[in-house]
């Protein structure tokens, strides 16, 4: 970590106590201030996890209902957005696990769940080209096992650091180092597959 | 290097994430070997459709919501328990404060054990004298009981702890200190818990198929207004007021 990344990182943990500190003494603006910096990362963060923006929403709104009410037992032991994300992505997990179904949907008006495998049309090389597509590659993501998904998106999508994201999973660096690689390989496949998104109606 | 390149090792690669020696190992390998350069090649696409996902803005619903349950919320009037818990959890954060925050504890303490043992046997006698307690068989049980609803749970505050609602008189298949790997896990997958664990009380729940109870670092020490109910061996109470 250079000079310039432990200075931010200092920076942004006295920000985190401040606003903690000022959320404590009753400063209504302190959990305006949390959600203008975090609402959209956890946002994000439930859509991709949950695949549905209605979903997403109702989410990060019940995530920051529980923020709000345990902020003020924030312990500083980590960084306020480890923390939020930690508390995001366990909420995440309990939703999910009893109201989602085996494959998620897809988001914006894709989510009639349909997908079509293999184009025979399309040659490698195409399908190939067509793994930068974000939309696609979008689509794709939510076909990964939960482990890789949350891993992956953490990482490529919300641009946590390796030890960021072992700390909001509660694992070894090791362990989240090799859900990443396992989780873009299988992405990576999925897309060369010939692995075609779900149309819209 | 003659090995072919690992999906981890070249997952890693691409983050920057090896050290410069295995860098400058894997740099020379990929110039070399034309399977692993390909492979490079594919997942370097892949990172780059993962950076073209588009970041969807919150709906300002969001917000307004939020506020409006807040709001709902801080109508409702909050325990001074939790308001002193709030306090010294606000002390503890602050590094120069944390001796303060702990000598408050013990003065909680001490305040607790004075009230309530050796000099505060008057007014404890004054404040039985306030309940009747009526047996006779087959009488439902009605006790004021403290709960708490932390990581989706109901957790009732009892002799033991806190206990997982449901789990009441029975005995934890294991012992899990807060400290410890396995706590610090558990902690992370539910870290609200640390929010009951805070009085001083452990947490008897179910965790991987079995009832632990869980331990934390102030183990022991009890704060004001968490004094343990007394221990009812049998239903056939109840509890009636003069």
């Amino acid at each position: 970590m250079g000079v310039a990344a432990i200075y931010a990182a200092v920076h942004d943990l006295d920000l985190d106590i401040d606003l903690v500190e000022r959320h404590r003494s009753g400063d209504a603006h302190a959990f305006d201030e949390v959600y203008e910096r975090f609402g959209e990362l956890v946002y994000n963060l439930a859509l991709r996890l949950s695949g549905n923006r209605e979903e997403a929403a109702d989410l990060t709104q019940e995530i920051f209902l529980r923020v709000y009410r345990h902020l003020g037992s924030f312990g500083g032991r980590s960084t306020l957005k480890t923390w939020i994300f930690r508390v995001a992505l366990n909420h995440c997990r309990d939703r999910l696990s009893r109201f989602s179904p085996a494959t998620l949907p897809i988001e914006d008006g894709m989510e009639d769940g349909s997908t079509t495998l293999a184009d025979p049309a399309r040659s490698p090389e195409e399908m190939a080209l067509a793994a930068d597509d974000g939309r696609r590659v979008a689509e794709g993501l939510s076909r990964l096992p939960q482990v890789f998904r949350e891993a992956v998106v953490l990482r490529d999508l919300e641009g946590l650091s390796y030890e960021e994201i072992a700390e909001v999973l509660g694992t070894r660096v090791g362990t989240v180092r090799s859900r990443i690689a396992r989780g873009r390989d299988q992405l990576r496949s999925l897309l060369e597959s010939g692995y075609e998104p779900s149309r819209h109606h | 290097m003659n090995r072919h390149v690992t999906t981890e090792q070249l997952s890693a690669y691409l983050d920057r994430e090896l050290g410069i020696a295995e860098m400058r190992h894997l740099d020379a390998h990929f110039n070399a070997c034309s399977d692993c350069g390909a492979r490079l090649v594919s997942m370097q696409r892949v990172l780059n459709g993962l950076g073209r996902v588009q970041r969807a803005a919150a709906p300002p619903a969001i917000a307004q919501q939020i506020r409006r349950q807040i709001a709902a919320e801080a109508a409702t009037p909050v325990s001074p328990l939790r308001r002193l818990l709030s306090l010294l959890s606000g002390l503890a954060l602050q590094p120069h404060l944390r001796t303060s925050a702990a000598m408050a504890l013990t003065l909680v303490l001490c305040i607790s054990l004075v009230g309530h043992g050796v000099g505060g046997g008057e007014a404890r006698q004054q404040k039985e004298k306030k309940f009747v307690v009526e047996t006779y068989p087959g009488a439902p049980l009605s006790l004021p009981r403290t709960k708490s609803q932390v990581a989706g749970r109901e957790f009732v505050l009892t002799e033991a702890g806190w206990v997982q609602l449901g789990l009441e008189g029975e005995q934890p298949g294991a012992l899990v200190d807060s400290n410890s790997p396995e706590g610090q896990a558990l902690l992370t997958e539910y870290s609200d818990l640390e929010v009951l664990l805070a009085d001083g009380s452990p947490v008897v729940l179910r965790y991987n198929l079995e009832t632990v109870e869980l331990r934390g670092p102030h183990q022991g020490v009890r704060m004001l207004g968490f004094e343990p109910q007394p221990a009812y061996h049998t239903a056939d109470l109840r509890l009636l007021s003069a």
